[in-house]
């Protein structure tokens, strides 16, 4: 009985056995089949692998010749000039097995396998070096089973083909690190600003713990996430026996000192953007990224970092003001959202964009306020106004208005009633009083008398480039307009006129040298000197004594002349000034356009928000340049008035005002 | 003893990995013949595309610098510029180019005493031309890039600036312009002859372009179309079996007075021709 049982037994399982055997067969058979199958469209390897991961960068270059960015290209390193530190913690983190296998890490795969099969929920990665190296350089990053394959098979003929160091040179020169850094070399100098073979055990563990997800352990958004990935890196290393403990604690211990991340390698993101942008529109992206173009722009990037700490500073500041907590982040800790800025500095002369800040913060985001967003100007536009005032209407500086209620009659709208800011009517004043004090109802007058047209024409021949509505209340800023059109507008007043359209981009050459492009400095004119003058001088009146006083207060020694603008409910806050040599527009708002009010509800103005960024940042941008006034045309002369009646001061005037005229423009005398 | 086999073979794979090196070894082989996709391919495809592109525009650009170079006219490089592209050239050609305007039509582009005072002043380092319509720009740019004067060049000044043109194998009769305007030689030559000096200059302001070509006149076309005070005349030359036009600008008050005196001695040739 137990022997038949025993014989039965043993038949089943001879049976057991062909059968697994012949299913092992069939198995092999069906390998063979798709492998042939699969084969078709394995792509080609490239030889020697190097050859095409480098690739020429696009290099961005600042006026002063420093790089400033590359883009698109990759250059690949030898292994000896790659920190040893680093090809420990890589090898240990990815893959510790990895001068002993031929591609495949058998042991690791049937654990993944066995993990993904039987622990619903985990998914455990057994990729090799060669088996990354394969991806990155061929598959997209979709999950499939025959990309698994696909990739295995390239993998193993990698590792057939080549040694085990052109294997780990190649994977270290193109594996992504976040923030636009390919390749180690690359990766080191963006997060420290040293190179790949200097680089210590704490910041190579650091390195080789982004590529698992660059974003999730960006350090510059996520520092802590990245010091705990650097943590498991280390612990790695110690596990695998290619540091000690005490090293490995040591190493956790060691501050970092990253690179700034606004300042080093994306100096002037916002810039960067910009003559990116410019370039895809010209070129094509295809160029841009893989052309090897040397571009060289006009950032000035000790102007730019001046530029990007005003702002910093300058919103800092606004945050107590507000009542918000500093931080880095868009929005407060309890939700609310941070007021935002936009700084533009534009060369008079030339037209030449020498900083440019689109935000407070470009980790946190990236839209560019200071060439896409376009706010009402409010009171700043109305410089554009006075000029065609006394352009068309012949009127100039000491001709008088009445400050009193202003009503329009628009057809099919009722009728246009502006208020001044102070709520007040002052009665008699000149021009030049009303500019300087920013006085609305006279500039209600002011754009009925010279229609809208005239002053829409107007900004547009300063500079102006966005769609301006023809309407009675463009004379107060109701049209949208970005800070790089007020600057560069504003930077016409500057020169008397003479209009240089702004410019980031100086030249293109190709990898050669060859000139693909060059900007030529052609100034337009299309305004009247005289009349550019009388504007800028009561715009210095605006400066010294009027709404940006505070600029003088903060101690601006430099001619300067400038006009602050603040829209209703304060959702806007600008001041765009200039000396001879350099103009420049800050703007403050949120961008969701909420009024900027204090702690105490009280509403924010241009010359509040605006002009203390706009004065940290000219002094700075300034500092050295010799006492230079604003040239002044032939046909003026300079005389000194009554405010209110406009007539020629004598001994007993009270408040004698000087103004520019033009010669031919006659004042009375006080006693006619 | 297959299963001794299959144990060995395991074995012996998990020691060696020799199915990765024989698999591995074939798909070497293999390489030539499989294609060039993905990712790194595709970079590739798109740099030499990229390279391509700029190649172009280099090659294109450099054309238009060999043809700038060897350019006589204005009239000339503004032929050679596209719309919305330049050229950039040494202030030498410009020069050139200058002196070979007629002196008249070279002071309409700036008064020679302010070109001048341009080269001697040095800060001319190189010369931006650019399409206008169908006119031309000139930039005269310093080292900065800084424009130190513009010189717009209209079309019309274009115009007057190519003095003679030469239609190889026409006649008068197949410029429109000319139609019942069309005069013998002798008689034309006869009442030219018949005008004062300053009437014949104003006539016939550059002889040389005649006197270069070899042949001799026959009939002589009066346009009555006036560019910029100036009038087309067209000189019908016969050179053996050689046939041919050259096309003359003479001034508008000269060729009037021709005219006239042309219209009094006899009856033109063309549409009222017997």
């Amino acid at each position: 009985m137990h022997k038949t049982s025993n014989f039965s037994t043993f038949k089943y399982l001879t049976g057991f056995y062909y059968l697994a055997l012949t299913l092992a067969g069939l198995g092999a058979c069906i390998a063979v089949i798709l492998f042939f199958f699969v084969l078709q469209d394995l792509p080609r390897v490239p030889e020697p692998l190097s050859r095409i991961i480098e690739t020429p960068a696009t290099e961005i270059i600042a006026g002063s010749g420093e790089r400033i960015l590359v883009l698109g290209g990759k250059e690949s390193i030898p292994l000896d000039r790659v920190s040893p530190y680093f090809v420990r913690a890589v090898l240990a983190t990815e893959d510790h097995r990895f001068w002993e296998h031929h591609g495949v890490d058998k042991l690791r795969t049937l654990k993944a396998l066995w993990i993904t099969l039987f622990e619903p929920g985990k998914v455990q990665g057994a990729s090799t070096i060669t088996q990354q190296l394969a991806k990155n350089l061929f598959f997209s990053f979709k999950r499939s089973y025959k990309r698994k394959f696909h990739e295995l098979l390239v993998a193993l003929q990698i590792e057939s083909r080549y040694s085990k160091n052109d294997i780990l040179q190649a994977y270290m020169n193109q594996i992504p690190f976040g923030v636009g850094a390919h390749g180690i070399e690359n990766a080191s100098q963006t997060f420290f600003g040293k190179s790949a073979s200097d680089l210590g055990l704490a910041e190579a563990a650091l390195l080789a713990g982004l590529p698992k997800s660059p974003s999730r352990y960006n350090p510059y958004l996520h520092f802590d996430r990245a010091k705990a990935r650097q943590h498991i890196v280390l612990e790695r290393m110690v596990a695998v026996g290619a540091i000690s403990r005490v090293e490995a604690d040591a190493a956790y211990q060691k501050p970092l000192s990253l690179q700034p991340f606004s300042s080093g390698a994306r100096t002037g993101s916002y810039f960067i953007d910009t003559v990116i942008q410019q370039l895809e529109d010209r070129y094509g992206p295809e160029i841009v990224y893989h052309g090897g173009l040397k571009i060289t722009t006009t950032l000035d990037p000790q102007m730019q970092r001046w530029a990007v700490d005003s702002v910093k500073d300058g919103m800092e500041a606004l945050d107590n003001i507000i009542g918000l907590q500093n931080g880095r982040t868009n929005n407060n800790d309890d939700g609310r959202e941070r007021p935002q800025a936009a700084l533009v500095a534009v060369e008079t002369n030339t037209g030449a964009v020498k900083a440019l800040v689109g935000g407070r913060n470009y980790a946190a985001s990236e839209y560019n306020r200071a060439v896409q967003n376009h706010r009402l100007p409010g009171s700043g536009f109305k410089p554009f106004l006075y000029y065609a005032a006394f352009d068309k209407l012949d009127l100039h500086p000491a001709s008088v208005f009445e400050d009193q209620p202003v009503r329009i009659p628009i057809p099919g709208a009722g009728a246009w009633q502006p208020q001044n800011f102070s709520m007040k009517f002052e009665g008699p004043m000149i021009l030049k009083q009303a500019f300087i004090h920013s006085v609305n109802t006279i500039a209600a007058q002011l754009v009925e008398l010279t229609g809208p047209e005239a002053v829409t024409g107007a900004a547009k021949n300063f500079g102006i480039t966005s769609p301006l509505a023809p309407v009675y209340s463009i004379a107060l800023g109701t049209s949208g307009v970005s800070p790089l059109e007020m600057a560069s507008s504003f930077a016409t007043f500057a020169t008397n006129g003479i209009r240089h359209e702004p410019f980031f981009i100086r030249r293109v050459e190709d990898a050669e040298g060859r000139i693909l492009e060059e900007h030529i400095v052609r100034g337009e004119k299309h305004l009247d000197p005289a009349c550019v003058y009388q504007v800028v001088d009561m715009m210095q009146g605006v400066v010294d004594e009027g709404t940006a006083s505070m600029v003088r207060q903060k101690g601006f020694k430099l001619p300067a002349a400038g006009k602050t603008g603040t829209t209703n409910q304060y959702k806007d806050a600008w001041f765009t000034g200039f000396t001879p040599t350099l103009c420049a527009s800050v703007w403050v708002g949120y961008d969701r356009e909420m009024g900027l009010r204090d702690a105490n509800r009280v509403g924010i103005t241009g010359s509040r928000g605006a002009s203390p960024i706009w004065v940290d940042f000219m002094m700075k941008a300034t500092a050295g340049e010799p006492f230079r006034e604003f040239s002044k045309p032939p046909n003026i002369h300079i005389e000194s008035v009554d405010s209110t009646t406009g007539r020629r001061a004598s001994f007993f005037t009270k408040t004698p005002v000087q103004v520019v005229l033009k010669d031919g423009q006659e004042l009375k005398t006080p006693w006619q | 003893m297959m299963s001794m086999l299959l144990l060995v073979i395991v074995i012996s794979e998990l020691r060696f990995d020799w199915m990765e090196q024989v698999l591995g070894s074939f798909l070497v082989s293999t390489n030539a013949t499989r294609p060039e996709s993905g990712a790194i391919w595709e970079i590739g495809k798109q740099t030499r595309t990229a390279h391509q592109a700029i190649e172009k525009i280099v090659t294109d650009r450099r054309s238009s610098y060999r043809e700038a170079g060897s350019a006589t006219s204005f009239k000339q490089i503004a032929a050679t510029i596209q719309p919305e592209e330049w050229l950039l050239v040494p202030p030498d050609l410009f020069r050139t180019l200058y002196l070979e305007l007629p002196p008249e039509v070279a002071q309409e582009i700036i008064p020679s005493f302010e070109l001048l005072e341009l080269i001697n002043n040095r800060d001319w380092e190189r010369t931006y031309f650019e399409k206008d319509g169908a006119g031309l720009n000139v930039y005269m740019l310093d080292k900065e890039n800084r424009v130190l004067k513009r010189l717009p060049i209209s079309p019309d000044l274009l115009y007057m600036m190519a003095d003679s043109d030469v239609a190889l194998g026409k006649k008068l009769e197949n410029f429109p312009i000319f139609e019942g305007r069309i005069y013998p030689a002798d008689l034309f030559f006869k009442v030219l002859k018949d005008l004062t000096p300053e009437v014949r200059d104003g006539v016939i302001r550059r002889p040389e372009h005649l006197l270069r070509l070899p042949g001799n006149i026959v009939r002589v076309g009066i346009s009555d179309e006036t560019t910029s005070g100036y009038i087309q005349i067209g000189f019908e030359i016969e050179s053996g079996a050689q046939q041919m036009v050259i096309l003359l600008r003479g001034h508008e008050w000269a060729i009037w007075r021709l005219h006239s005196l042309l219209e009094s001695n006899q009856q033109p040739y063309g549409k009222n021709r017997p």
